[in-house]
């Protein structure tokens, strides 16, 4: 359905009904006023930004949006999106289970390489800092669940807005050189890593550990890095210190934190959160409806067979403030793609009909967040609608159409600002 | 507070004599051009947060953080709430069902029966059955209220 801009202007009173209708992907005008959000969205699409959830402290972070807080689930705030690297202290928090380490004792840690190997390693953080060649790589950390309140309809599982990603500077060790250290035997299928963090439930069912394996062969393998700084710093707790996985491309659920072991399997991993859990459809985009996911034939594979899809986000201006006729503005995102690099990043005044190309920023590798911007310059009063959409190496372009699978994963659908025009006379 | 503040409003206003009373309160002086409203101000419901103070560290081995904070808003009151939030309790906090969208009944239904025969988590049947009643009671799109 159309409606007029005239008609839509006379309903900024009421601008999140108008948008239900006429656009879930669209962030909803979020002019900060005195009165609180309401508790929760849905059954509509969320059409803010970011969840509707309050603002919250935790040690080592700035405050942050709290999804759940046992276990903990953080989302970061819009603005933070600015710049290229998402500060430590403002880097989302997601965890599976409660048992989350507070304190943790270097003396004693150990980074175990075992199962099928020649030489199972227990490696000490500092013969880690020591021994291994040090490495860095700009990498976008992505829940695979981010933008699930986009979902129509809606899915069950943590309701993110866009702020379950960020980006950093991972240093450390590669993934390939411990395997190496270790000599990963022949007849090694996956390889398995599993943290400290835990939970309360009984051996064996997925509410006691968290265990994602990664199939031997797969290239990402080859650029995955054992970190344990995280933007020059060591990683808030809160992100995994004292080293996580990083695996540039992959879904944040393969970045295990608190890594403690990795192992060689030779069968493959059957365990919850392999075989049940983050599971995509086998589908373009993963996408499928309510009526064949509930019919039981659908092919599934674990979300680590696929790469994050190109995405890219409008961060300001955010529709916090009336703009005025004649007066341009600097129109500032980000793009990333989990593919390689974004290669183009196209902006549209006119809510997606006809795009032009935007400036891209620096270029802090291929799994990095690209910054783009495009001075706009709002031709006349009344409500305008800008929109952004990335294209990365492989030709993937951001569609206009949403994605639904019972998961709520691989949202990437164009994202759209609406904003207000004022008159200046 | 703002019962107060009109209170000296009004206490300035007699001292400064009935004239004064066209200009105050919202009616800028016509010297303002342009100006529209000013000097509002409100109770601030959006609460405020307090700022953390530093950590004390040593510099021995042990990295470590405080208590990981609650913030758990109450569940919806009524008949079922508490054996929800016990049993639920167990692993996870009550926001992983505040958090959630409305939720169709045999979505909360399903949701109950993964946690207990997937996840294992100790649900006796009767309680099982207390909570899922209650999420459909307070949850859904039907249902759901704050």
């Amino acid at each position: 359905m159309r409606l007029s801009r005239r008609s839509l202007f006379g309903w900024l009173g009421s601008a999140a009904v108008s948008l239900a209708l006429r656009s879930p992907a669209s962030a909803e005008e979020a002019s900060p006023s005195v009165t609180a959000l309401p508790g929760f969205t849905g059954p509509g699409a969320n059409p803010y930004w970011n969840g509707v959830n309050p603002f919250v402290t935790y040690p080592q972070k700035l405050p942050l949006l709290r999804v759940t807080d046992r276990a903990v689930q953080l989302e970061t705030p819009r603005p933070y999106f600015l710049s290229p690297f998402t500060p430590n202290a403002a880097f989302y928090v997601r965890y599976h289970l409660e048992l989350i380490p507070n304190a943790i004792d270097l003396r004693t840690w150990r980074l175990s390489v075992e199962g099928n190997v020649e030489r199972p390693l227990q490696i000490a953080f500092d013969d880690l800092v020591k021994t291994f060649r040090p490495v860095s790589v700009a990498a976008v950390n992505q829940c695979s669940g981010n933008s699930r309140s986009r979902f129509q309809p809606r899915v069950p599982g943590a309701q993110w807005g866009n702020g379950a990603m960020g980006n950093a500077l991972w240093t450390g060790v590669r993934l390939k050189e411990l395997l190496a250290a270790a000599r990963i035997r022949p007849g090694t299928v996956q390889l398995q890593f599993q943290g400290l963090d835990r939970g309360p439930g009984p051996e064996g069912k997925g509410a006691d550990v968290v265990m994602k394996s990664l199939d031997l062969t797969d290239p990402a393998l080859d650029e995955a890095v054992v970190a344990y700084l995280m933007n020059g710093e060591p990683l808030p707790m809160l992100n995994g210190f004292p080293v996580r996985l990083i695996v540039p491309g992959k879904f944040g659920v393969y970045w295990t934190k608190h890594l403690a072991w990795i192992r060689a399997l030779t069968r493959e991993d059957a365990n919850y959160w392999m075989a049940t859990a983050y599971r995509v459809p086998d589908t373009p985009r993963g996408n499928t409806t309510p009526a064949d996911a509930a019919g039981g034939a659908l092919k599934t594979v674990p979300i680590g067979h696929v790469r994050m899809p190109v995405r890219s986000f409008i961060v300001a201006p955010d529709g916090s403030s009336k703009l005025l006729p004649g007066l341009p503005v600097r129109v500032q995102g980000i793009a990333f793609s989990g593919q390689g690099p974004v290669v183009k990043v196209e902006f549209s005044e006119d809510d997606g009909r006809n795009w032009v190309e935007a400036t891209l920023g620096g270029d802090h590798g291929p799994y990095s967040f690209r910054t783009w911007e495009h001075t706009w310059t709002p031709p006349r009063p009344g409500r305008h609608v800008l929109a952004v959409r990335a294209t990365d190496r492989t030709g993937d372009v951001q569609p206009d159409a949403p994605v639904w699978n019972p998961g709520g994963y691989l949202w990437n659908r164009v994202e759209r600002q609406p904003l207000v025009v004022g008159a200046a006379s | 507070m703002d019962g107060r503040r009109y209170v000296g409003i009004g206490l300035l206003l007699v001292a400064g004599g009935l004239s004064q009373a066209s200009t105050a309160l919202g009616q800028p002086p016509a010297k303002a051009p342009g100006l529209v409203e000013e000097g509002k101000y409100d109770s601030g419901n959006l609460g405020m947060q307090m700022q953390p103070a530093p950590r004390r560290d040593d510099a021995g081995p042990v990295y470590a953080v405080g208590p990981w904070p609650n913030y758990t808003l109450p569940l919806a009151d009524g008949q079922g709430r508490d054996v929800t939030q016990s049993f639920c309790g167990i692993c996870h906090s009550p926001t992983y069902i505040t958090m959630q969208p409305p939720l169709p009944s045999a979505t909360w239904e399903s949701e109950v029966n993964k946690m207990i025969r997937v996840f294992g988590a100790p649900i006796p049947e009767a309680a099982a059955q207390q909570i899922i009643a209650y999420l459909k009671a307070h949850y859904t799109p039907e249902t759901r209220k704050e």
